[in-house]
C-alpha cells in the first residue's frame, strides 16, 4: 500500500527533523493513528492536522485563483497549516479533474490531485468509477446537499445573472425574455461553450426554466428553442465572453455564475460600469461539489482542507468571494455571517425563488442540451 | 521544400535560388556517414516521438471503449453523427476556400513584388510582412479580428460613426460564421505562400522568357509551356500544406468563436475535455479521420507532383 509507506517513512522524516522532543510528543500523542483511512467518519482536527503535517503536501487541481476566491482560500490555508500546495492545472473542467485521478491510479506522484471540486452533474460518474472516497466533514450536518454516504458534498453555489456593460446597455434587462428584444441585437452571449462547459449549459436551461416557470419537465427543450430564437433574431454573440470582451464591448450581455461576474465589476471598477441584474425567473443555481480522490497519495491533508473549507471560516471565504456558501443558511441562523459581506452580494430576495436541481435532473439536461444544440439553435 | 524540389529536378538545377549566377559547382567533402546520422538523428527522434507514436495511439484508441476493450462504435458513431459529418463538412470547406483563396492571392502578391517593377525596398518590406504575420495565428489573431471586425470592433464603430448602421446589430453581419473564420484565416495562409513561392519565383529566369520570345512565344507560351510547368510543383504542394494548416488549425478557431463554429479540431477538443461531454475514444476516433484526410491529400499531392515533374524532364 503505497499510503501506508509514504506515511510513515514521511513521517519519520519529519520527526527527525522536529527534533527528539516532538518525536517523544508524537509518539506519546497517539501517533500510530496515522493510517490508511477505511472509514468515512469525522477525523478529530489536531489528528488530521498531525498527519496532514506529516504528509507534508496537498495536491489541489482545477482552482483558478480568482474564481469564489480560491486564491485566498489556498493561501490561508496553506500559511495556517505549513503545507505545500502543488496545484494541478487550475483551468481544467470537471472531466479533466476526474480524468487525472483515472490515468494517476497507482501513481503517488505530483501528478495525482487529492482533492477535486466538480460540477455537481459529475458527482454520479466519479462514484460510478470509485474515484472518490468517502468522508463526513465536522460540519457534515449543517450542509443541505451531498452524498449520503460521504462520497461528494456541495460546497458553494452560484446563480445565473446577466453582467452588463453599461457604456453599451442602455436598459438593463429584467428577466429572460427581455434578453430577446431588438435592442440587445448583437450583444447577448454565454460565459463558455456549451459543448464544453457546465455553465452554458446551465445558461441554455435556465432560460428554460424560465419559460416552464420553474418546472424541469421540458426545460432543457425550452432553454434550447429560446436560444434558438435568440440566434435567429441575431441577438446572440457566438463569442466566449470574458472580462476582457465584456469590457471592450463586443459581448456587452454575458450570462454568467454571479460570483464571477462581482469579481468583474470589481477588476473593472467602474470603467465600464457593470450592471448585474438577478432574473426575475429561471434562477438557476449552480452548485459545486467536492471530493477527495479514491487514490489519494496525501489522504490526511486532503481531509483536512475540507475541514478547513467545510468551516464557517472556509465558507466565509466563498462568501467573501461573492459565491453563496452551501452552508449559508445555517451561519445565517447562528448569526456568523458579518454584515458587511453578506451586503456586497444581491438582495437575498433576489434569490427567493432560486431552483436547485437534483443530480439526474442535471444530467437527463445535460445530455438532451448538448445533443440538440447544434441542431436546435443552429438547425444543422 | 520548394528549393529543394526545383534544385533535384535536373534541368533546373540553376534555378534553385542558392546556385546563384556563375556560382562555383559544389564540392561534397567527404565525411564518415556515422556524422552524417547523428546529424539526423534528432529530427527522426522527433519525428517518431511527435508524428509516428502519437499517430499509432490515437489509431489504437480509437478502437478501444472507456474500458480498454476493442469496439467499432467510436468509427461508426465519428462517421455517422451528424454533428460530426457537419464539422467535417465545414472543416473541410474552409481548409479548402483557404488553401485556394490564400494560394491565389498569395501567388499574385508574390508575382507583384518579385516579378513586377516595384521598388526594391516594397520587396524587402513584404517578405518581412509575410515573415511576421504567416506566424500570427491563435489567441493574438483571434483577438485582433474582433477588436477590428467583431460587433464593437474598430473598423465596426467607424463604419457606424460614417453610415449611422451598425453592421452586426443593424445589418444583420456577422464575421462569427465560417466566412468570417475564413477571412480570420486568410491572414497567415496567403502570406506563407508569398514566402513558399518568393524563391520559386526567383527562380524562373529571365533567359528562359526572352528564349520563349525569340522563338515567337508570347506571354500565354510563356506561362503555358515554361513557367508553369516549372511552377506547377510548389503551388499544388503550397497549396497541400495551406490545406492543412486550415484545416489542423485549433487555438484560432476556438478563441474566436468557441465550439459555435462546428471544425473537427473543436468537436474533438469537446470529447477530450471540458465539463460537459467527455469520450477520448470518440475524439480518437475524429482525429484518426483527419489523419486519413491528410494522408489521402498527401498521397494526391505525390500523384499530381509526379505527373507535372514530368514535363520537366
Amino acid at each position: 500500500m503505497p499510503n501506508r509507506r509514504l506515511t510513515r517513512r514521511d513521517f519519520l522524516k519529519f520527526s527527525a527533523a522536529a527534533g527528539g522532543s516532538a518525536l517523544l510528543a508524537a509518539c506519546g500523542g497517539g501517533a500510530a493513528t496515522c493510517d490508511p483511512i477505511t472509514s468515512a467518519d469525522t477525523i478529530a482536527l489536531d489528528t488530521l492536522t498531525e498527519c496532514a503535517t506529516a504528509e507534508g503536501q496537498l495536491t489541489t487541481i482545477a482552482l483558478p485563483h480568482d474564481w469564489a476566491n480560491y486564491g485566498e482560500i489556498i493561501e490561508t490555508f496553506k500559511t495556517r497549516y505549513s503545507l505545500t500546495i502543488n496545484e494541478l492545472d487550475p483551468n481544467a473542467g470537471s472531466a479533466e479533474e476526474l480524468e487525472a485521478i483515472r490515468a494517476n491510479r497507482d501513481n503517488p506522484g505530483p501528478q495525482a490531485p487529492d482533492v477535486i471540486d466538480i460540477g455537481i452533474g459529475r458527482t454520479v460518474t466519479a462514484m460510478e468509477d470509485g474515484l472518490v472516497a468517502a468522508y463526513k466533514v465536522a460540519t457534515w450536518d449543517s450542509i443541505p446537499m451531498k452524498d449520503p454516504d460521504g462520497y461528494w458534498w456541495a460546497e458553494y453555489y452560484g446563480a445565473l445573472v446577466f453582467e452588463c456593460n453599461m457604456d453599451i446597455v442602455e436598459t438593463l434587462p429584467v428577466d429572460w425574455e427581455d434578453l430577446l428584444r431588438p435592442e440587445y441585437r448583437g450583444m447577448v452571449a454565454m460565459a463558455g461553450d456549451v459543448l464544453q462547459s457546465n455553465e452554458a449549459v446551465q445558461t441554455v436551461l435556465g432560460a428554460g426554466l424560465s419559460r416552464t416557470s420553474g418546472a424541469f419537465e421540458g426545460a432543457a427543450q425550452a432553454g434550447l428553442e429560446f436560444w434558438a430564437e435568440m440566434n435567429a433574431a441575431g441577438n446572440f454573440v457566438p463569442v466566449i465572453a470574458d472580462v476582457g470582451k465584456i469590457a471592450q464591448g463586443e459581448t456587452p450581455l454575458t450570462v454568467e455564475w454571479d460570483y464571477l461576474a462581482l469579481a468583474n465589476r470589481d477588476t473593472l471598477a467602474g470603467n465600464p460600469e457593470i450592471g448585474i441584474v438577478v432574473p426575475q425567473t429561471g434562477v438557476i443555481t449552480g452548485p459545486y461539489a467536492g471530493g477527495i480522490s479514491a487514490f489519494a497519495p496525501h489522504p490526511y491533508a486532503a481531509r483536512l482542507w475540507w475541514e478547513f473549507v467545510m468551516s464557517d471560516e472556509g465558507q466565509l471565504l466563498y462568501l467573501k468571494g461573492y459565491a453563496h456558501p452551501i452552508r449559508f443558511n445555517d451561519m445565517a441562523a447562528r448569526g456568523v455571517i458579518p454584515e458587511e459581506l453578506a451586503a456586497a452580494l444581491p438582495p437575498a430576495e433576489a434569490y427567493a425563488n432560486a431552483i436547485f436541481l437534483t443530480v439526474p435532473q442535471l444530467q437527463e439536461a445535460n445530455t438532451y442540451i448538448t445533443e440538440n444544440w447544434r441542431r436546435v439553435v443552429f438547425g444543422e | 521544400m520548394t528549393v529543394d524540389r526545383l534544385s533535384v529536378q535536373g534541368s533546373v538545377v540553376d534555378a534553385a535560388p542558392s546556385g546563384k549566377k556563375g556560382g562555383a559547382p559544389r564540392a561534397r567533402p567527404p565525411r564518415s556517414r556515422l556524422i552524417d546520422w547523428l546529424a539526423v538523428g534528432p529530427f527522426f527522434l522527433f519525428a517518431l516521438l511527435f508524428i509516428f507514436l502519437p499517430s499509432l495511439q490515437i489509431f489504437i484508441r480509437s478502437f478501444q471503449d472507456r474500458e480498454g476493450h476493442f469496439t467499432f462504435d467510436n468509427i461508426v458513431t465519428a462517421a455517422t453523427g451528424v454533428d460530426f459529418v457537419n464539422a467535417y463538412q465545414a472543416s473541410l470547406s474552409i481548409s479548402l476556400i483557404t488553401a485556394v483563396g490564400g494560394a491565389a492571392f498569395g501567388f499574385l502578391l508574390a508575382y507583384a513584388v518579385i516579378m513586377g517593377g516595384l521598388p526594391r525596398a516594397l520587396r524587402t518590406f513584404m517578405m518581412t510582412f509575410s515573415g511576421v504575420a504567416s506566424n500570427f495565428a491563435g489567441v493574438p489573431l483571434a483577438f485582433a479580428f474582433i477588436a477590428t471586425m467583431g460587433t464593437a470592433g474598430l473598423i465596426t464603430r467607424l463604419f457606424e460613426a460614417i453610415t449611422g448602421l451598425n453592421p452586426q446589430r443593424d445589418l444583420g453581419f456577422s464575421i462569427y460564421t465560417i466566412w468570417g473564420l475564413s477571412i480570420v484565416y486568410m491572414y497567415f495562409q496567403f502570406p506563407l505562400m508569398v514566402l513558399v513561392m518568393a524563391p520559386a519565383l526567383d527562380g524562373l529566369r529571365r533567359e528562359w522568357r526572352e528564349a520563349c520570345e525569340n522563338l515567337g512565344g508570347r506571354t500565354y507560351h510563356f506561362w503555358r509551356y515554361v513557367a508553369l510547368p516549372i511552377l506547377l510543383p510548389s503551388l499544388l504542394g503550397t497549396t497541400i500544406l495551406l490545406f492543412g494548416n486550415a484545416f489542423g488549425a485549433y487555438a484560432t478557431a476556438y478563441a474566436f468563436s468557441g465550439s459555435f463554429i462546428n471544425l473537427v479540431p473543436i468537436v474533438i477538443g469537446a470529447q477530450i475535455k471540458g465539463d460537459v461531454l467527455y469520450n477520448p475514444g470518440l475524439g480518437n476516433a475524429l482525429a484518426l479521420g483527419m489523419i486519413v484526410i491528410m494522408a489521402l491529400c498527401m498521397t494526391g499531392y505525390g500523384l499530381l507532383q509526379r505527373r507535372s515533374a514530368r514535363w520537366l524532364r
